[in-house]
């Protein structure tokens, strides 16, 4: 069996079982742990797929900064820790017709998809996949870069004005 | 040991890559117990007092009578504290900080993984500690651990980010995140002469990184009434305390790859010595430069933490990265 193989089916456990985890526990504190395992998991397949930068991407924005973002967010607002009423259930059979639904819809898309538009291009392995990623966003991507780098600016600017109006009153 | 990495997993690949983990789990371990000892005995020496001497000859075996003192203790837990979490948070906090060393070449053979983006993975991996102190403030159900908790992740978020930015100039000059490339791209000159702002700027960050003085707030036991671990006691604690030693040997590890030239000998001419005793040498420095600034240097205060991050050291990152590009462009005939 190949190793790959393996620690996929590990990390793919991982990925369901923490975002399974995130909906069943009740207290918002678990549910921010189980689902950095999830972010985690991901970003291991990623590195499975030979994606490491996006994996420790992955690991910087989600895992790191998301996850503690929220943590902040549940920490310094006054919020229930823990929701004690269990959610009004649903009927069994109702559920499981969402579930085969969005099952269907998804396989439909996947099975439909034309795959094989764009070739799979042939990457020097010894040229690292930043510098491709690199490449590419600064020639075919660079109008939407800037686009989203003004949209992050604007976005900064903004929570800093937001943060200002506090402090004077 | 990197040609291990490629192989197909046999039973004897797994066990070797296992032993090799464990070898230098050994090594860290031998380093942070005398690192520990080095540490009393020179801030011993620079006020006046002799340090740990009853133990073993020289007081050597106290370390190891310390942590057999830890590890004895009673492990207490506060009743009305989250069981799960507050077991898990020691093992977040410590987890990526052995982790991160997986990517360090330590010579031109010694190492263990070769990653392409090896900076990044440092970085990255390193943020989860800060997950793992948060939960531990959280878990331990004490107003004092939970904003002890946000104290110390509001500090290691906002360093990293000039800690970040420092390196983009070496990047910038190297033109790989891979750390051996960097170290290979020092020959001629070691990047602390060129990015000497870069090292300052990384030095300073990386000391509140590591929770080292003058940013040891979580240590402020007096003051601030510690930090996220004020609950835990036994092994549980030595967990911590273990994390904040091996991001030292991983932030001095990384700082001589970056800035002092790794494993390469400072003139050419000594190129006879061994990489891996010039490494330890670079290696040994920093490691030292730590105990001087902790016996020396005031405690900085905790209001004044933040703004020094932002209005301090980002913008000279940012200078730096403005000055190296320019100066990269234009040895690369842009202008």
């Amino acid at each position: 069996m190949d190793a790959s193989l393996i620690i996929f089916f590990l990390l793919g456990f991982l990925t369901i079982g923490g975002a399974v985890f995130m909906i069943s526990f009740t207290k918002v504190a678990h549910m921010v742990i189980s689902i950095g395992v999830t972010f985690i998991s991901i970003a291991g397949l990623f590195v499975l797929l030979e994606a490491e930068f996006v994996a420790v991407s992955q690991i910087l924005v989600y895992s790191g900064a998301i996850s503690i973002l929220m943590l902040f967010g549940i920490m310094l607002t006054k919020h229930d820790a823990s929701e004690d009423e269990p959610s009004k259930a649903q009927p069994f059979w109702l559920t499981w017709i969402f579930v085969a639904g969005l099952f269907l819809i998804v396989a439909y898309g996947i099975y439909s998809t034309n795959w094989n538009v764009l070739p799979p291009r042939q990457l020097d392995p010894n040229v690292s996949n930043v510098k491709e990623i690199g490449v590419e966003v600064f020639t075919n991507f660079v109008v939407p870069f800037e686009l989203v780098s003004v949209l992050l600016l604007v976005a900064l600017v903004g929570a800093i004005i937001m943060a200002k109006k506090e402090d004077k009153d | 040991m990197t040609s291990l990495l490629e192989q197909t997993p046999s039973l004897l690949n797994v066990v070797l890559l296992a032993l090799a983990a464990v070898a230098l789990l050994a090594v860290v371990l031998g380093f942070v117990t005398y690192a520990i000892y080095f540490e009393r005995k020179i801030i011993g020496w620079m006020q006046l007092r002799p340090g740990p001497n009853r133990v073993g000859p020289l007081g050597l075996l106290q370390t190891v009578a310390d942590v057999a003192k830890l590890l004895l203790k009673e492990d207490t837990r506060p009743k009305s504290a989250d069981k799960a979490l507050f077991a898990l948070a020691p093992v977040l906090a410590y987890g990526p900080a052995f982790a991160v060393l997986a990517v360090m070449p330590f010579s031109e053979n010694i190492g263990f993984a070769d990653l392409g983006i090896g900076v990044l993975y440092y970085i990255a991996l390193s943020s989860i500690t800060i997950l793992g102190v948060i939960t531990a403030g959280w878990a331990s159900n004490n107003k004092w651990s939970l904003i002890g908790g946000l104290r110390s992740a509001a500090q290691m978020i906002s360093y990293e980010v000039p800690l970040v930015m420092s390196v983009v100039g070496i990047i910038l000059m190297t033109g790989s995140l891979n750390l051996r490339d960097i170290v290979e791209a020092q020959r001629d000159v070691w990047n602390i002469i060129p990015q000497f702002f870069a090292f300052c700027v990384f030095l300073i960050a990386a000391q509140a990184e590591l929770n080292r003085s003058p940013f040891d707030l979580p240590e402020a036991e007096s003051e601030l009434v510690a930090g996220y671990h004020v609950e835990y006691s036994g092994f549980r604690f030595a967990m911590f305390m273990l994390a904040e030693y091996v991001y030292m040997f991983g932030m001095g590890s990384l700082i001589t790859i970056l800035f002092l030239g790794g494993w390469l000998p400072p003139i050419e001419a000594l190129g006879f010595i061994p990489g891996i005793v010039w490494f330890i040498l670079k290696f040994s420095l920093y490691v030292f430069l730590q105990f001087w600034l902790r016996a020396t240097m005031p405690r900085i205060r905790a209001d004044q933490l933040m703004s020094f991050a932002w209005k301090g050291l980002l913008p000279v990152a940012l200078i730096n990265i403005l000055l190296t590009a320019f100066f990269v462009s234009y040895s690369n005939g842009s202008f």
